[in-house]
């Protein structure tokens, strides 16, 4: 009999809705600027938040199954459309998009086999029509190395701006604020708080805590 | 297969090129000893994550503790205690045991991502390495005599040690290959010598040429495996009952050619390490079973990748590459370069 202690779900759980929270903030700082840089990849964190706490504590969960794979059927094509997008613009390089591609793909994949045991039963009793454990490995660790490599990365905050924002990229949180430096004297007290709240490392670890956490759910597919 | 390309994951950065599409951007050339670091710091993130898994949690012979227990069989007295020691400690405390093994191991990866925490990473990684090694490996069965490669012997987190050591940082490199960096050249040929030639004579040793020993080492590895894992098991499992002695002297005649390859003129030298790294990402899948996390319960992925991470670090690297990760691991020169 697995026993798995519920904390570490609750655990996980928490973390998932703070990246929520973290995306809801950083959503709306987006409209208060009017900078929308970034806003498709808080857009995911938000969903993939939302529903992974629902996965790591049932009574979290809530939304019809067929509504949640609509919604990671259309950032994965986004994320896709994105990626072939910056390829076609900067050259053969590995997008950041892609990683969120992938992101999308798994949280589709998990609702298209879902577990039939709750989970901290999963590993032991999942049965039937399961996800390959060799696809899911194969995910679970480009997630991990997407969440080392990133926070590892140069150019922090390539979560949200990447490869797809030059300016930033080149020049870190300095890009940042010239790329939104023309957005009017009105809205520069919001810039500022919207600057703290989209620390570069912030935004990594949220990133890294999504990585990690639908990493752990693959895991325990296996 | 070119280790000079710079073309590499992440944004495109830094300077803009001449060369190709008039948007494209380049980046300076990674520092390879930076992304072997990062590599391993992946592996002990993805070990944290297996250690969270139910059975990890689950006391008695069924679960981790009980695991653990088994691997004081074959070990001389005093260390088969020792081993059962620590067993009953995890029997007892399974949550506060597991979650501090899990937290270890987080703070291992995550601490070998930042640079002001990489060497207390890196020199905790060895430790740690050294600890499973005695009591969550049983000494990789090297005393029972079954610690044949094929199955991850002499232990595969030995090797996370010893990448952690190859892996320490050092600001000089203009090394012909990166596992030279820390350690210089003379030490890092003598230890892959010493790597290749004890995994020869481990291939030959006690159980390891024995065509039943290797046969039983696949059969209890495919319980739980996906289907088209256990239709490969069964081809190895066969072929070992059938040709198991071949099979092991081939694998240390392999290993000694291996050893010899670096000193030799750098295009041998990448011949034996592209053998070696195919050697055993074979051996990986179609022997250790990917460490048998597909089947759930594993508490890492096996020697497989981290031999051929190993490998990987003794590629020879052209002169711009050698010169180049100078430059890399330099953010003045980076500066100065853009």
């Amino acid at each position: 009999m697995a026993t798995t202690p519920l904390w570490l779900y609750y655990l996980f759980g928490v973390l998932a809705l703070v990246v929520v929270a973290y995306s809801v903030v950083l959503l709306m700082s987006s409209v208060a600027t009017r900078r929308p840089l970034g806003w498709d990849v808080d857009i995911s964190h938000l969903f993939m938040g939302l529903s992974m706490a629902g996965m790591f504590v049932t009574r979290w969960a809530f939304g019809a199954r067929t509504v949640w794979e609509l919604i990671f059927s259309v950032l994965l094509i986004w994320f896709l459309a994105r990626s072939i997008q910056s390829m076609h613009r900067w050259g053969f390089h590995l997008s950041h998009f892609l990683i969120h591609a992938v992101m999308s793909f798994t949280m589709l994949l998990m609702y298209r086999f879902p577990l039939s045991a709750p989970i901290g039963a999963m590993s032991a009793s999942a049965k039937g029509s399961r996800l390959d454990p060799g696809f899911s490995f194969v995910l679970a660790f480009v997630l991990f190395a997407s969440a080392i490599f990133t926070l590892a990365s140069p150019n922090k905050g390539a979560s949200r701006h990447g490869t797809h924002a030059p300016a930033y990229a080149t020049g870190g949180t300095a890009g940042l604020r010239a790329a939104t430096s023309h957005s009017g004297e009105q809205i520069t007290s919001v810039m500022s708080i919207e600057n703290l709240l989209a620390a570069p490392r912030l935004e990594d670890a949220s990133h890294v805590v999504m990585c990690v956490a639908m990493g752990f759910l693959l895991i325990l597919m296996l | 297969m070119s280790i000079t390309e710079t073309r590499v994951s992440g944004p495109p950065a830094a300077s803009a090129s001449s060369a190709g599409s008039p948007n494209s951007l380049t980046r300076p050339p990674r520092d390879l000893q930076r992304t072997f670091q990062l590599a391993l710091a992946t592996a002990w993130l993805l070990d944290a994550v297996l250690q969270l898994q139910p059975f990890m949690f689950t006391p008695g012979p069924n679960g981790f503790s009980g695991m653990l227990r088994g691997l004081a069989s074959g070990n001389p007295g005093w260390i088969a205690h020792t081993i059962s020691w620590n067993a009953s400690i995890v029997h007892h405390h399974p949550v506060s045991t597991n979650a501090a093994f899990a937290l270890i191991q987080f703070l291992i990866g995550f601490g070998i991502v930042s640079t002001r925490t990489l060497k207390p990473a890196l020199a905790l990684s060895i430790v740690w390495s050294l600890a499973v090694w005695w009591f969550g490996e049983g000494l990789g069965h090297v005393f029972s005599g079954g610690a044949t490669p094929f199955g991850g012997g002499p232990g595969g987190v030995l090797f996370y040690a010893l990448l952690a050591i190859l892996l320490w940082p050092r600001a000089c490199s203009d090394q012909p290959f990166v596992a030279a960096r820390t350690v210089g050249v003379k030490r890092a040929k003598a230890i892959w010598v010493a790597v290749w030639a004890l995994s020869a004579l481990l291939s030959v040793v006690g159980s390891g040429r024995s065509p039943r020993a290797l046969h039983q080492l696949v059969a209890g590895m495919n319980r739980g495996e996906p289907g088209w894992l256990t239709r490969i098991d069964l081809s190895s499992g066969s072929f070992f009952l059938h040709h198991g002695t071949t099979a092991a002297i081939v694998l240390a005649v392999v290993c000694l050619i291996v050893a010899a390859g670096v000193f030799l003129p750098p295009h041998f030298t990448q011949a034996t390490v592209i053998l070696a790294v195919v050697m055993f990402a074979v051996i990986w899948v179609a022997v250790q079973n990917f460490g048998g996390i597909l089947a759930g319960g594993a508490t890492d992925p096996n020697a497989g990748p981290l031999v051929i991470v190993l490998a990987l670090m003794y590629w020879p690297l052209t002169n711009d590459r050698a010169t180049v990760s100078d430059v890399a691991s330099d953010p003045a020169l980076v500066a100065r370069e853009v």
